[in-house]
């Protein structure tokens, strides 16, 4: 599928070392209304990618390029430029208890306030949309620390909906939920990237999810790419054996994403 | 749920600034002396149309006196107060004080070693440097130790400081450098041992030089640079990563955080001396009465410290007239039962 519209959020070459080489020779592309998927096994530098797309990190070599009326280096912007384009769901870590679900989403506002500004009833309208996009708006006065891991999750999705971005990143976000709630929550971010003609990225251990879900999947081994292109062009048997060292089957069926299982044998 | 604006910061400013009016006006009349409130809201009345000289005895009393004092203990609470509010959301941990943290004690040795170091040495520090140095002494003593503290505590873990670590290492150097204070200040030949003894539990009773000036300036532009960055700290407060990805340069923020909190804690100890728990007390009733927010609770929190801290003082030299306690007495009585309250209370989270 070719889309026509201008990139997003491009990674040139980008090198990172930190104690040694992390990433090396990086190199991606973003389009708006695109759901991208990265797998690869623990530790092979997906969340540095996402740190260095979203310019927490800087790369040591390469640049990150970013569509602000014209492509504009990453290095160049400050934190909140950067935040009024750029919204990353973290891995759930703990989230404060002590707020409300609402003023939790409503931070998302900050990087479209002035240095002494506050939120006006245009924040507010803009934080309660993206509650009811992501079925919380029954929660707004709750307390993060009363609502559940999948309620929370999508709090942190909310948040980032709140910033109005144009480029989505998402660590790991679907961890630790039971496998309806990541189908959920996965169809919701591309319905949202759909309506939103957002530039996703997600991050995701459920290879099958991003199958079915994703329009290009990315594999990625030891801080490189392995592989890029559509889920049944990557998603093969060889390929899934280099990335992971165990043996999978791959079923494609008619028109449907590859449906992927590991060979696991008990003793 | 109360959406914030400027007009509800300015109403509920106003509304304290009344209670720090109401405040000064019964420290006024209260001491060894007792003056009613009427006469003395009659006196003040005529020292601001000029109209002096009739009474003395109780001019003298109500403002070379008292009044000062009610500024001093003000100007010092404030302070203190705002720099707990910042450092609890700084560290998001609703313990951290200056106090606690060792701040305070830390900017007392700055100014021994100042006034130890120009005895020794025989400096005559004269004219406007003598204004700076002994805050500036003060201010390093402080930063010097949330920077001792910060080793101490060592390496960040993934969403930021390990808050409980922070607090223990801050415990354990404020009981470290109290020990070096002791040790310097009877190691030198010191003919006002009581003064001293109060001053290191925090005393207000001791007469200020004109560094008072350059103190207050300090505290003000602190203050406002404080201000400026408290939406920033709310957005630290939930997580450093958080912070940045919603547009905070983190490490900057809290570099200027750090600094200026301990200029403005520095900057009043080297006239009070570490009172301890004010930043503890007052934070904690403000975010009760408004919420976590710190675009409304650093401006209510400065004038709610000065409120506090006056009336502590109020207390402190009332008591047990016509003797004097020093304030940090009355200030760790109230608030050493509030920390264990905290801790106790979901193990010292917010």
């Amino acid at each position: 599928m070719v889309s026509l519209d201008p990139i997003a959020l491009e990674a040139r070459a980008v090198d990172f070392a930190y104690r040694g080489p992390l990433i090396s020779g990086f190199s991606l592309q973003l389009r708006p209304n695109e759901v991208v998927g990265v797998i690869g096994p623990n530790g092979c530098g997906k969340t540095t990618v996402l740190k260095l797309l979203d310019g927490i990190l800087s790369p040591s070599s390469g640049e990150v390029l970013i569509n602000i009326n014209g492509r504009q280096s990453l290095a160049l912007l400050s934190r909140k430029e950067i935040a009024r384009r750029i919204a990353m769901v973290p891995q759930n870590g703990g989230l404060p208890g002590h707020q409300t679900v609402f003023h939790f989403a409503l931070q998302g506002r900050s990087p479209h306030l002035s240095l002494l500004g506050f939120e006006s009833a245009h924040d507010e309208e803009i934080t309660r949309e993206a509650l009811r996009l992501t079925h919380l708006e029954g929660y707004a006065d709750a307390l993060v620390s009363e609502i559940s891991g999948g309620e929370k999750q999508r709090l942190l999705l909310a948040r980032a909906l709140t910033q109005q971005p144009a480029i989505l990143l998402l660590d790991e976000f679907t961890a630790n939920l039971d496998v309806n709630y990541q189908v959920e929550l996965v169809s919701l971010v591309v319905r949202i990237t759909r309506e939103r003609r957002l530039a996703t990225l997600v991050v995701s251990h459920e290879i099958n999810i991003l199958a079915a879900f994703c329009d290009r999947i990315i594999l990625m081994s030891d801080g490189a790419i392995l592989r890029q292109g559509s889920p049944s062009e990557v998603l093969t048997e060889t390929n899934l054996l280099q990335l992971f060292g165990i043996s999978f089957t791959v079923r494609h069926g008619n028109n449907q994403a590859p449906e992927v299982m590991p060979v696991i044998r008990g003793n | 749920m109360r959406r914030l604006s400027r007009q509800r910061i300015l109403s509920v400013c106003s509304v304290l600034l009344a209670a720090w009016l109401l405040a000064a006006l019964l420290s006024l009349s209260l001491g060894s002396v007792a003056i009613p409130p009427g006469k003395s809201l009659h006196l003040v009345a005529r020292l601001i149309t000029g109209d002096t000289g009739r009474e003395p005895a109780l001019e003298t009393i109500l403002f070379s006196v008292r009044l000062p004092r009610i500024l001093l203990a003000s100007l010092v609470g404030a302070a203190l107060a705002l720099a707990g509010a910042v450092f609890q959301s700084l560290l998001r941990n609703p313990l951290a004080d200056p106090y606690v943290l060792g701040v305070s004690t830390g900017a007392s040795m700055g100014t021994i070693v100042y006034i130890i170091l120009a005895a020794s040495a025989g400096i005559q520090v004269t004219g406007s440097l003598a204004l700076y140095a002994r805050p500036a002494a003060a201010f390093a003593g402080a930063a010097l130790t949330v920077a001792a503290v910060y080793f101490v505590a060592g390496k960040s873990d993934r969403r930021g400081e390990s808050s409980q670590r922070l607090l223990l290492a801050g415990i354990v150097m404020a009981s470290f450098i109290s020990s070096i204070n002791v040790f310097l200040l009877t190691s030198t030949s010191q003919a006002d041992l009581r003064g001293i003894f109060y001053w290191l539990i925090g005393d207000l009773s001791r007469p200020v030089d004109a560094s008072i000036y350059v103190i207050t300036l300090m505290v003000a532009v602190g203050a406002l640079l404080l201000y400026l960055l408290s939406q920033s700290l709310n957005l630290i407060s939930t997580g450093e990563e958080d912070a940045l990805t919603l547009g905070v340069e983190v490490p900057r923020v809290k570099l200027r955080v750090y600094l200026l909190a301990s200029l403005v804690t520095g900057s009043v100890v080297s006239i009070s001396g570490p009172i301890a728990y004010i930043g503890l007390i007052c934070p904690h009733l403000a975010r009760m009465a408004l919420g976590g927010d710190n675009r409304i609770l650093f401006p209510s929190v400065f004038i709610f410290g000065a409120i506090f801290t006056l009336l502590a003082d109020t207390v402190a030299r009332t008591v047990v007239a016509p003797a004097e306690l020093p304030v940090g007495v009355i200030t760790a009585l109230c608030g050493a039962p509030l920390f264990i309250y905290l801790l106790r209370r979901k193990g010292g989270g917010w």
